[in-house]
C-alpha cells in the first residue's frame, strides 16, 4: 500500500478526455469520527472504549454512451488515491457498458454566485473535534453523577464532522460540511410490581442532532431515569381500539415513510403514488396536513444548497391542507417524465396543529400515550405500520389518574387512522442519520399528534 | 476426497501483512497494554435489473483499526491511510492518546489485563475441521496462518453483463411463471432482482498470531410487487455461485404469496397456536435469547439474562435450546457456509458453536474481548464491527433453535387448528425487560392440518407482531422439526438452515446474521 498516485483534477482531467463518458458526478467526503462508550463499573463511570476514525471516500457516479438510442449505461463506484487510476477507469467503464438506463443529463450548472451559504455544520464542532467530545463528556459526568433512583447502566456518545465536495461533469464544483452527533443513555430500576413480585426494567434513550444547541445531555438522562422509574409498575394493555397519542419520533417515521409516495420516482416504477390533486389522507375530517421539504433549516438534518444532480435547493411544500400540491421531481425522474424538476432535499416540515398537550392527552375517555415504540417499522408501500410497546402512559380521564403500560402490539394505517388526527400546536426538531449513508433525514414539526381507532392487543 | 478449494489470501496484502507486527511494539509501549491490529477489505458489488433498467454498484471498503487495551479501556485508531508511515503515526497518536486518557482518569477503576493466547492454547479440543485443517503443524506467533472459505462455482470471473442477464432471465421468468400463479403480467407492476458479490478479506495481528481470511459472501434477493403488496425471496451464503441458486420452483412460490396477500383478509388480535417457519424461528432465537445473551449488553447492566444464568433460573421448556454459532460452515442439506460464518472475529477469536440455552436453562453470554473480561467468562468469537470505521460491541453470527424430530407434516397434524408463518417482517429485542417483537409479513391458515388457502395480515392489513414475554413464550413450545424437515429418515446434516439476514444492534450498528433454524410450533402466542 502506497501513497497517493493521483488527484481529484487528475480524475477529472481522465473523464472529461474519454469520449465513451457522457458524465459524471464526484463527491469526495473526508470524515472525522470521536466515540465514547460509557458503562457503570462498581458505580463508578468508566470508558469501556474510546475511538477515533478518520476516513476519506471518493465516490464516482458515471454515464457512458451506449449504442441503443435513448439509453445510457451507469455506475457507482469507490475509487482510491492509492491505486492508479486508469485500471479503475477501466473497470467502471466495462461494468457501466452492461447496464442499460434511460437516457438522462446533468442540468445547465448553477453559477458559483448563485449558490446559497447553508448552515449545516455546527462551527464549534468543525473547529475543534475533540473539545467537543470532551465538553460533552463532561455533560455526560455530571448528569450520571447526579443523584437518582435509577441506577446508571451505560452511554454512547458519537461526534463527527463529514466535508464533502461534489465536482460535476458540467464543470460545477461545491464544497459543504455537516456535524453529526449521536448520544445514548440506558438506566434500569427494580422494584416491586402490581402484585408484589420483585422486577426489574431498563429504558434506553436515543438522541440525534446536527448542532450542540439541539442536544440537551442533561434532559435525555432525566427524561431516561424518569422512564426507567416507571417502567417498573406497568401492566399490559386490554385488547381494543384507543385514541392513542404519539410523539415526534414516531411522526417523523411514518411521515418520512409517507413522503416517498409523493416522489416521481416511484411514478416511473410503477410502485404506489399520490398524483398532485389527491388526497393524503382520504376524507380527512381532522387537522388537515401541510407538509413540505425544507433544505434551508439551520442545522437541520437534510440541509443543502445542491441535490447531487446540482439542483438548487429550496423550500417545496408538498401537501397543502391534506390536498397534494405537486411531487418531489429530481433531475433524473424530471426528464424520464418529461416534467419539471424539483428540489428534493430538505427536512421534512409539517404545520402544528391547534391543540396543546393537555388537550390531546383529555380528547378521550382513555388515551394511550406512547412514550417509546419498540420498533416502529412503518410499510411506505402501504402505509401500515405497527409495533410492541415498550413502554406507554395510560391516560384514564373518566377516573382521572395515569398508569404505565408495557408491551402488546399497536398497529394501523396512516390512511385510516390519520383521518381525524389533531396535532399539537408545538413544534419540534428531529434528526437522524442513518449508517454509511451520506444524506441525513430531518423533521420540524408538532411534538405531539392524537391517532383514533387504533388496534392494540395485549390482554 | 479431493481437496476443496478455498477462496485465497490475495497476493497484493501480503506486504502489509509482513509489516504490521512490525507495529506492535508502539502499541504496546506500556508492559501493562495490549496491543493487536485489524484490517479489512471489502468489495462488494451490487448488480440490480428491474422491469425498466439494470444497475451496478461497486463499494469497496478498507483501513485499519489499531487498538491498545490498558485493563480499563479499549482505544482505537481507525484509519484508511495504510501506508506504513501513516500508519506509525496512528499507533504514536493513539498511544498518546492512550497515555492521557490512563493519566487522567480514577485510579480506582478495576484494572483487568489481558494476555493474548497461543496456538497451542487456541487449538483446544471442539474446533470444527475447516478451522483446524487450515492451520499449519506447530504454528508460532510469526506463522501467518490463512482461512480460505470452500466454495464450487467461483464467484469472481463472470463479467457484469453476464451477471445482469442472468437477472434480467429471473425477471422475464418471473412474468413468465405469473399465470401460474393466477397473477397477469401486468398484475406485476414491479420486480426487481438483485444480486450482491462481496469478497471479504481480513488480517488480525497481536504478538501471539498473524492471521487472514477471505470470505465469499454472496446473496441474491427477488421482489414483486403487484399495488402496494409485496413478496421477497432472499438466498445466500458464503461460497461459490452454487449459494444463490434460483429456480422456478423459487419463483412460483414468490408468485403464489404475492397472490395470496392481494386477498389477504384482516386478523383479528388474539392468542393462536402458531407454526413458525426457519426464518422467523431464527429471528425468534435471535431476539429472545440472542441479544439478551450479548455480553457486552450484560455488561452495561442492561441483560436480565445474566442474573437468570448466575440464579439458574428456567426461562424455557424442554424444547427450548438455542444455539450462535459462527463455524457453520454448512448451512442445512446445502456444502456451502452459512450467512453469519467466518473464521475468526474481527478481535482475532477462532469461531467455535456455542449454546447460550439449554433445554430452558442459560449459559454464559457470547462475549467480545472486553466484555469477556468485565464478567470474568470465556470469550467467543463475537467481537463483531459494522466496518473498520465503526466500533467493536458483542454480537450474533447464526442464531438458531436446535432441531427436533418431527417433519413439517407431523407438525402441521400436531398443530390442528391455527397458522402456518413463514415470511418474517424484522424484530427487536428488550434484554431486560424480557419482552419481544417478531414481525411476520402474513399468515396461512391452517384448519385440521391444512392449508385453507385463506392468507391473514394484520388489523389493518399490514405486518404482524408477535409479542410477550420471553420466558411465556419459550414455555409455550410445543414441538420442533428435523432440520431436513420434509425427510422421514433422522437428520444428516449438521446444523439447522440459516437465512441471508442482518442485524442493527439497538438500531444502530448493522453487520449480517445467519437467521433460521428448524419449524418451530408455539402454542397460544399473541399476534397483533
Amino acid at each position: 500500500m502506497s501513497s497517493k498516485k493521483w488527484n481529484l483534477e487528475a480524475l477529472k482531467s481522465a473523464l472529461r478526455s474519454d469520449s465513451r463518458i457522457k458524465g459524471w458526478i464526484v463527491t469526495e467526503e473526508n470524515t472525522a469520527r470521536r466515540e465514547r462508550y460509557f458503562l457503570s463499573d462498581s458505580a463508578e463511570l468508566s470508558i469501556d472504549q474510546d475511538r477515533e476514525t478518520r476516513s476519506q471516500a471518493i465516490t464516482l457516479q458515471l454515464m457512458v454512451k451506449l449504442e441503443k438510442a435513448g439509453k445510457q449505461g451507469e455506475i457507482t463506484q469507490r475509487l482510491f488515491t492509492d491505486q492508479t487510476l486508469e485500471p479503475q477507469l477501466a473497470v467502471a467503464l466495462e461494468a457501466a457498458s452492461g447496464t442499460e438506463h434511460q437516457e438522462w443529463s446533468l442540468p445547465a450548472p448553477l453559477p458559483q454566485n448563485e449558490i446559497p451559504l447553508r448552515v449545516s455544520c455546527d462551527p464549534a464542532i468543525a473547529e475543534d473535534l475533540e473539545s467537543s467530545m470532551d465538553q460533552l463528556t463532561s455533560k455526560i459526568s455530571a448528569a450520571v453523577a447526579t443523584r437518582r433512583p435509577t441506577p446508571f447502566n451505560s452511554a454512547e456518545l458519537f461526534v463527527s464532522v463529514h466535508d464533502r465536495a461534489l465536482h460535476l461533469s458540467n464543470g460545477l464544483t461545491h464544497r459543504s460540511s455537516q456535524s453529526r452527533i449521536y448520544a445514548e443513555a440506558a438506566y434500569s430500576m427494580a422494584g416491586k410490581d402490581s402484585t408484589g413480585a420483585q422486577v426489574s426494567d431498563e429504558f434506553l434513550e436515543t438522541t440525534w442532532a446536527v448542532g450542540l444547541r439541539d442536544l440537551d445531555i442533561e434532559k435525555l438522562f432525566d427524561d431516561c431515569s424518569q422512564c426507567a422509574e416507571n417502567s417498573v409498575q406497568v401492566s399490559l394493555p386490554d385488547t381494543g381500539k384507543y385514541a392513542v397519542v404519539i410523539d415526534a419520533s414516531s411522526l417523523a417515521a411514518l411521515f418520512g415513510s409517507a413522503v416517498s409516495q409523493l416522489s416521481s420516482s416511484q411514478k416511473y416504477n410503477r410502485l404506489p403514488f399520490l398524483e398532485p390533486g389527491s388526497e393524503l389522507i382520504p376524507a380527512a375530517t381532522g387537522d388537515l396536513i401541510t407538509l413540505s421539504l425544507d433544505p434551508t433549516l439551520e442545522l437541520g438534518g437534510d440541509t443543502t444548497a445542491l441535490s447531487d444532480s446540482g439542483l438548487l435547493q429550496t423550500p417545496l411544500e408538498l401537501v397543502k391542507d391534506n390536498r397534494v400540491l405537486t411531487s418531489c421531481t429530481d433531475q433524473r425522474y424530471a426528464q424520464y417524465l418529461g416534467c419539471v424538476a424539483t428540489p428534493s432535499r430538505g427536512s421534512l416540515v409539517i404545520k402544528a396543529g391547534t391543540a396543546g398537550y393537555d388537550e390531546l392527552t383529555k380528547s378521550a375517555p382513555v388515551v394511550i400515550e406512547v412514550l417509546q415504540f419498540s420498533s416502529l417499522l412503518p410499510d411506505p408501500n402501504s402505509g401500515t405500520f405497527s409495533s410492541e410497546i415498550r413502554l406507554a402512559k395510560l391516560h384514564d380521564n373518566v377516573r382521572g389518574e395515569v398508569r404505565y403500560i408495557k408491551g402488546g402490539c399497536l398497529s394501523g394505517s396512516i390512511r385510516e387512522n390519520f383521518k381525524s388526527a389533531q396535532f399539537s400546536n408545538t413544534q419540534v426538531r428531529r434528526a437522524h442519520f442513518s449508517s454509511g449513508q451520506s444524506q441525513g433525514f430531518g423533521y420540524f414539526g408538532p411534538s405531539h399528534a392524537l391517532i383514533r381507532d387504533v388496534s392494540i392487543v395485549g390482554v | 476426497m479431493s481437496t476443496p478449494v478455498r477462496a485465497p489470501f490475495s497476493e497484493d496484502l501480503i506486504s502489509l501483512r509482513d509489516q504490521l507486527p512490525e507495529l506492535l511494539p508502539l502499541l504496546e509501549a506500556k508492559s501493562h497494554w495490549y496491543g493487536s491490529i485489524y484490517f479489512e477489505r471489502k468489495s462488494t458489488q451490487i448488480f440490480s435489473a428491474n422491469l425498466k433498467q439494470t444497475s451496478v454498484s461497486d463499494q469497496k471498503s478498507r483501513g485499519a483499526v489499531l487498538r491498545i487495551y490498558d485493563g480499563v479501556t479499549l482505544f482505537e485508531q481507525a484509519t484508511d491511510e495504510l501506508d506504513f508511515d501513516d500508519l506509525k503515526t496512528a499507533c504514536k497518536k493513539l498511544a498518546d492518546r492512550a497515555a492521557r486518557a490512563e493519566h487522567s482518569r480514577s485510579a480506582s477503576l478495576l484494572r483487568r489485563p489481558y494476555t493474548p493466547p497461543t496456538w497451542k492454547e487456541r487449538l483446544a479440543p471442539g474446533l470444527d475441521p475447516e478451522i483446524v485443517s487450515q492451520i499449519p503443524a506447530a504454528a508460532t506467533a510469526q506463522t501467518p496462518v490463512h482461512f480460505g472459505i470452500r466454495y464450487e462455482v467461483d464467484p469472481r470471473p463472470l463479467t457484469s453483463a453476464q451477471r445482469l442477464e442472468r437477472l434480467r432471465q429471473i425477471i422475464s421468468r418471473c412474468q413468465e411463471l405469473a399465470p401460474q400463479a393466477s397473477l397477469t403480467r401486468e398484475d406485476l407492476s414491479f420486480i426487481t432482482a438483485r444480486q450482491s458479490i462481496a469478497v471479504e478479506e481480513s488480517l488480525f495481528v497481536d504478538r501471539e498470531s498473524c492471521m487472514s481470511q477471505t470470505l465469499f459472501r454472496l446473496g441474491l434477493t427477488v421482489i414483486a410487487m403487484s399495488g402496494a403488496e409485496r413478496s421477497v425471496t432472499r438466498v445466500g451464503g458464503l461460497g461459490g455461485l452454487e449459494t444463490t441458486d434460483f429456480t422456478d420452483k423459487d419463483a412460483l412460490e414468490l408468485l403464489q404469496e404475492l397472490r395470496a396477500m392481494k386477498n389477504a383478509e384482516a386478523l383479528t388480535p388474539g392468542k393462536y397456536r402458531v407454526l413458525f417457519g426457519p426464518w422467523l424461528t431464527g429471528i425468534l432465537a435471535h431476539e429472545a435469547f440472542g441479544h439478551s445473551q450479548e455480553a457486552d449488553t450484560c455488561a452495561r447492566g442492561r441483560s436480565k439474562a445474566w442474573d437468570l444464568h448466575k440464579n439458574s433460573a428456567r426461562v424455557g421448556n424442554e424444547h427450548a435450546t438455542i444455539i450462535n454459532n459462527p463455524a457453520a460452515f454448512t448451512n442445512g442439506t446445502s456444502g456451502h457456509g452459512a450467512w453469519g460464518s467466518y473464521f475468526f472475529d474481527e478481535e482475532g477469536w477462532l469461531s467455535q458453536e456455542q449454546v447460550l440455552l439449554e433445554r430452558g436453562y442459560l449459559h454464559a453470554p457470547m462475549t467480545n474481548l472486553t466484555s469477556a473480561l468485565r464478567l470474568g467468562i470465556p470469550r467467543s468469537a463475537n467481537g463483531k464491527r459494522e466496518s473498520w470505521a465503526n466500533g467493536v460491541y458483542t454480537r450474533q453470527t447464526n442464531t438458531y433453535f436446535s432441531a427436533g424430530k418431527s417433519t413439517l407434516n407431523e407438525l402441521m397434524e400436531e398443530m390442528g387448528d391455527g397458522f402456518l408463518a413463514t415470511s418474517p417482517a424484522g424484530g427487536m429485542e428488550d434484554p431486560k425487560g424480557m419482552g419481544i417483537q417478531v414481525g411476520i409479513h402474513f399468515l396461512q391458515e391452517v384448519k385440521n392440518g391444512k392449508l385453507t388457502g385463506r392468507v391473514f395480515k394484520g388489523p389493518s392489513k399490514g405486518d404482524i407482531q408477535l409479542t410477550g414475554y420471553v420466558p411465556d413464550i419459550l414455555e409455550k413450545i410445543m414441538d420442533k422439526s428435523k432440520i431436513d424437515f420434509d425427510a422421514p429418515e433422522a437428520d444428516h446434516a449438521q446444523h439447522p438452515f440459516n437465512a441471508a439476514g442482518g442485524c442493527a444492534k439497538y438500531h444502530k450498528e448493522f453487520v449480517h446474521a445467519g437467521c433460521g433454524g428448524p419449524y418451530v410450533l408455539l402454542d397460544q402466542v399473541t399476534l397483533g
